[in-house]
């Protein structure tokens, strides 16, 4: 392996380089946090302000999926880490992993005990917990240390009675404690949520993740996407593959994808998986990136599901997919299979075509569509009843229907027919 | 912190087991095998990249995406889903491109793994080299239930196996050794859409797309199977979606490539593709059920031909095809079939009497039905057929004990407005499906028939069954016939009256089956069905 990677081509270096700082946060949000005025410094300021003048304090962290709110977070624990390393002790929760109360409080002890180098025991019961973690709180104010408590998907612990919240800050204001409660998630009504007695203890200070402006967008991707010029690539390689990546930039066909793009997911997290797909993409022999690569991607994620199921079925279970469809035309909302097959062979009178098959066929054509999610059954909880009895309901439009139906290869005419009366 | 050992699981013993049990003891216990780092590749000898696109004839596309999604050696990824329709590929591809690339990686399917204790206890039995043997009396390494419980013990195994990837790494030439390559791991999660119907699904399904978020770790990949696309799995939290690569079915051009791949005889089977390709793609177009209904066909087709080398000029395709055309439309009507072993040496033998009892010979065994059961079971199976089609109130007039079958309505001239509610209801029966009876009404009848058909048999045969006990002898069967039923799904258990409690029972056969049932035993049952 090792003689393996002085020949390593250029490009790989680049295609290796580019796609471990696309999966990296810290790398992406260090840049757009420089900023004076941004997430970052405010959040930086109020956690600092706590630490040093040794005071309770909470915050929410709001924003959509993406925006970058952990990110910067860390970022700013990491920043914080390094200056005062004995003063903070950071304590981090999960609401998909701990909003249940007992898991959250032995997480907390759990992740207190690695810290301070204790023994944890797993069979510690609850009341156990929550005094250890009282105490360790106390102690840790008396020691001047804060502790931060970091809440990721806070809807979740919001959730039922908010025993764990109401306990967290209960005892910040009781106890002679230094903690900060950091609050993240999606919701951004999520201090609506909260009870009454849990609100009045919780300081309504909020910030707020949106996505960055057009032209910090684009300042952005060519920072993330310009090969360093220091780095072991070779020098003039690097030069030429920034110069291509600006024309790219410029290019006004390139702007048009992108807004095409961002129009749907506009927050920094889906273009950098954007911008990861684009560069994958990139051909290796060329060893630069085109405009090919970003419209591959671009398709690649503009994908319709529903018209690439209706290609991917027979020519049967369209006739099914059809007759359903008459059904509903005739106002019938529920219909099972039987009364499917009635209609499928009433088709069959009228019009004497060579798709006529048996019933166990067919059926074996309807559990197919069922497989594919095309159709469903009304209710789960009927399973004491056969397949052929459960009323269905179709999960595709009439319109989409007609539109897989008109692009499906070689598809019967007289569908298409009794899809149009 | 204190590290929790394998638990210990009590083993009860049955009486059979501690009688025997020094016959246990002497045999040798086998050498159970310990996994190690080179288990988490794929095992065999990797190959190149060509072999790994000639032996997916058709998905050229989507293997070298999924490779550049991958990436060079030790490139971190964003978690990808494959998705596609069923029997499209996914898996294998995804097995040999890891083969290919000689990573590591553990593999979980979420139908064998149907709930979240197996699912994690499967992954990280993976990770922590642990198999399960009777040693530890098939215990899983860890016990583990709760995500938080799960992400803990996957992130200490997880790094446990980068160090020692890392450590190894730094060596020789692992190509040698057997050894994986590189320093991440990748997690596959196949069949993910079987998750949608567990239990804990809300949470589950969740915490299994936010894992790359959770984990935090850049040396390890993840990788969704699904069948279904992934605009079904809508979850009210969201989630940043994974990177897509969608496999799409195979059109009638590739199966034909597909089908051609490893035959023997190219040309004959080109022509025999040619003539039978069409109708059953339109039927279906997935390659395992294509397969298996080709399979029987192509033996009927090579039967006129003497010598199965030969390659057929167009006068002989033309006689085969004049051959082969009116099985077609049969075979297409039991395409999904699949046939027990003696009915295909039955019909091999019928197939080589004379042209004209082909087509009857068919129809012949469609009567037949092609499993094995007793009498009683058969007789137990049209009762409750009738009594789910039948309305309660007809049962007195129907069998009545003089054995007088035969409706005893009068025929009124059938008037437009009788036939506009007869087929409105005849609709509704066909929605509500069949009815639910009580297990009284089920024996009650049963009894009548099995009286019934007593009556009818023969004397001498009649002696060993109509003895006295004879039909208290078959009803203390009956209830364990009636459990095997419901078991087999012949039977299903409806819900309970909601006035007395008692569970009721529905059928689960078509008619045709029950008219088969009923041939067999040469039981009139369309005098006993009620037609409205």
């Amino acid at each position: 392996m090792g003689r393996e990677k002085e020949k390593e081509k250029p490009s790989e270096k680049a295609l290796n380089l580019l796609r471990s700082r696309l999966t990296d946060p810290n790398f992406i949000f260090r840049p757009l946090s420089d900023y004076p005025d941004s997430n970052y410094s405010k959040l930086k300021f109020i956690i600092s302000t706590s630490v040093t003048e040794a005071c309770n304090n909470s915050i929410l962290l709001l924003g959509p999926r993406g925006s970058g709110k952990v990110a910067v977070l860390e970022l700013v624990l990491s920043d914080l880490l390094q200056q005062y390393p004995e003063g903070i002790s950071v304590i981090r929760l999960n609401g998909l992993l701990h909003s249940d109360d007992n898991c959250a409080l032995k997480e907390i002890a759990r992740q207190l005990c690695v810290e301070h180098q204790l023994l944890f025991s797993k069979v510690a019961s609850f009341d156990d917990n929550s005094q250890f973690i009282i105490a360790m709180l106390r102690e840790c104010g008396l020691a001047h240390k804060t502790i931060i408590f970091v809440l990721d998907e806070f809807d979740f612990f919001a959730q039922g009675k908010q025993r764990l919240l109401y306990s967290l800050l209960d005892a910040m204001q009781s106890v002679n404690s230094q903690a900060v409660v950091i609050g993240v998630s999606c919701r951004l009504d999520v201090d609506q949520l909260l009870e009454k007695r849990v609100r009045s203890r919780f300081s309504h200070r909020k910030l707020l993740f949106l996505s960055p402006s057009k032209e910090d967008t684009e300042r952005f991707m060519e920072h993330i996407l310009s090969l360093p010029v220091d780095s072991n690539i070779p020098h003039n390689y690097a030069a030429e593959f920034n110069g291509r990546l600006k024309k790219i930039f410029s290019d006004d066909r390139f702007k048009e994808l992108i807004n095409t793009y961002l129009s749907f997911n506009f927050t920094i997290g889906h273009l950098v998986r954007f911008l990861f797909q684009a560069v994958s993409y990139m051909d290796l022999d060329v060893g630069f990136l085109s405009l090919e690569n970003f419209k591959t991607a671009l398709s690649s994620n503009q994908r319709q599901p529903k018209l690439e199921c209706i290609r991917d079925c027979s020519i049967l279970e369209l006739y099914m997919l059809v007759c359903m469809k008459r059904l509903e035309v005739k106002e019938q909302n529920s219909y099972n299979f039987y009364t499917v097959m009635t209609e499928y062979k009433t088709i069959h009178d009228s019009s004497q075509t060579s798709d006529n098959y048996a019933a166990n066929v067919c059926l074996r054509a309807f559990e197919h569509l069922l497989q594919r999610q095309l159709i469903n059954f009304i209710d789960n909880r009927g399973h004491n009843q056969s397949v052929e009895f459960r009323p269905v309901k179709l999960l595709i439009s009439s319109a989409e229907l007609h539109q897989g139906l008109k692009s499906y290869h070689q598809c019967p005419a007289i569908l298409l027919k009794k899809m149009d009366r | 912190m204190d590290m929790e050992g394998s638990p210990q699981v009590t083993r009860r013993t049955t009486r059979s087991c501690a009688v025997s049990s020094n016959d246990v003891e002497s045999t040798k216990p086998s050498e159970s095998y310990k996994p190690t780092l080179n288990d988490l590749a794929f095992g065999k000898q990797p190959f190149g990249l060509e072999d790994l696109l000639s032996r997916f004839p058709c998905r050229r596309t989507q293997i070298l995406e999924f490779l550049r999604l991958l990436g060079p050696l030790n490139s971190p990824l964003f978690p990808v889903l494959v998705y596609g329709g069923p029997s499209t590929g996914k898996t294998s591809v995804t097995l040999q491109v890891f083969r290919h690339l000689n990573r590591p990686f553990i593999y979980s399917s979420c139908v064998t793994c149907y709930s979240p204790r197996i699912l994690f206890e499967s992954m990280l039995n993976q990770l922590l080299f642990h198999r399960k043997d009777s040693k530890h009396s098939y215990s899983s390494v860890k016990r583990c239930e709760r995500p938080s419980d799960f992400v803990n013990y996957l992130r200490e195994a997880l790094e446990n196996v980068i160090s020692s990837l890392k450590g190894n790494s730094g060596k020789s030439n692992s190509k040698m050794s057997g050894r994986p390559d590189g320093t991440m791991v990748y997690l596959v999660f196949d069949n993910l859409e079987c998750v949608r119907y567990w239990d804990k699904s809300s949470t589950i399904l969740p915490f299994l797309f936010n894992l790359y978020d959770i984990l935090k770790m850049p040396e390890v990949g993840l990788i969704f199977i699904s069948n279904i696309s992934p605009d079904m799995y809508y979850l009210n939290i969201g989630y940043v979606e994974p990177i897509p690569l969608y496999f799409l079915n195979y059109t009638e051009d590739d199966l034909r490539h597909i089908f051609m791949v490893n035959q023997t005889n190219r040309k004959l089977y080109a022509s025999f593709l040619d003539v039978v390709l069409r109708p059953f793609c339109r039927v279906t177009r997935r390659v395992d059920e294509l397969a298996a209904a080709l399979s029987s066909l192509f033996k009927k087709y090579c039967e006129p031909l003497s010598d199965k080398e030969v390659a057929p000029n167009e006068e002989m395709k033309r006689k085969l095809f004049s051959q082969i055309r009116p099985h077609i439309s049969s075979a297409l009507n039991e395409t999904f079939q699949v046939r027990s072993q003696p009915l295909l040496g039955a019909e091999a033998n019928k197939t080589k009497k004379t042209n004209s009892s082909k087509m009857s010979g068919i129809l012949e065994d469609f009567d037949k039905i092609d499993f094995h059961m007793s009498t009683s079971a058969k007789y137990l199976l049209i009762s409750a057929f009738l009594a789910s089609r039948n309305p309660a109130t007809l049962d007195a007039s129907l069998f009545d004990s003089t054995g007088v079958s035969d409706s005893r309505k009068r025929k009124r001239k059938a008037s437009e407005k009788s036939m506009d509610q007869k087929e409105m209801a005849e609709q509704e029966l066909h929605m509500k499906g069949p009815g639910t009876f009580p297990l009284e009404r089920l024996l009650a009848i049963f009894q009548c028939i099995t009286s019934l058909a007593e009556d009818s048999l023969d004397e001498e045969e009649s002696r060993e069954l109509t003895t006295e006990g004879s039909s208290r002898g078959l009803m203390s069967d009956v209830l364990l016939q009636l459990s095997s039923l419901c078991n087999a799904n012949f039977i299903i258990k409806g819900g309970s009256c909601p006035l007395e409690g008692s569970t009721r029972y529905r059928t689960a056969v078509s008619e045709d089956l029950a008219l088969k049932v009923a041939r067999s035993l040469k039981f009139p049952l369309s005098k006993y069905l009620y037609r409205r």
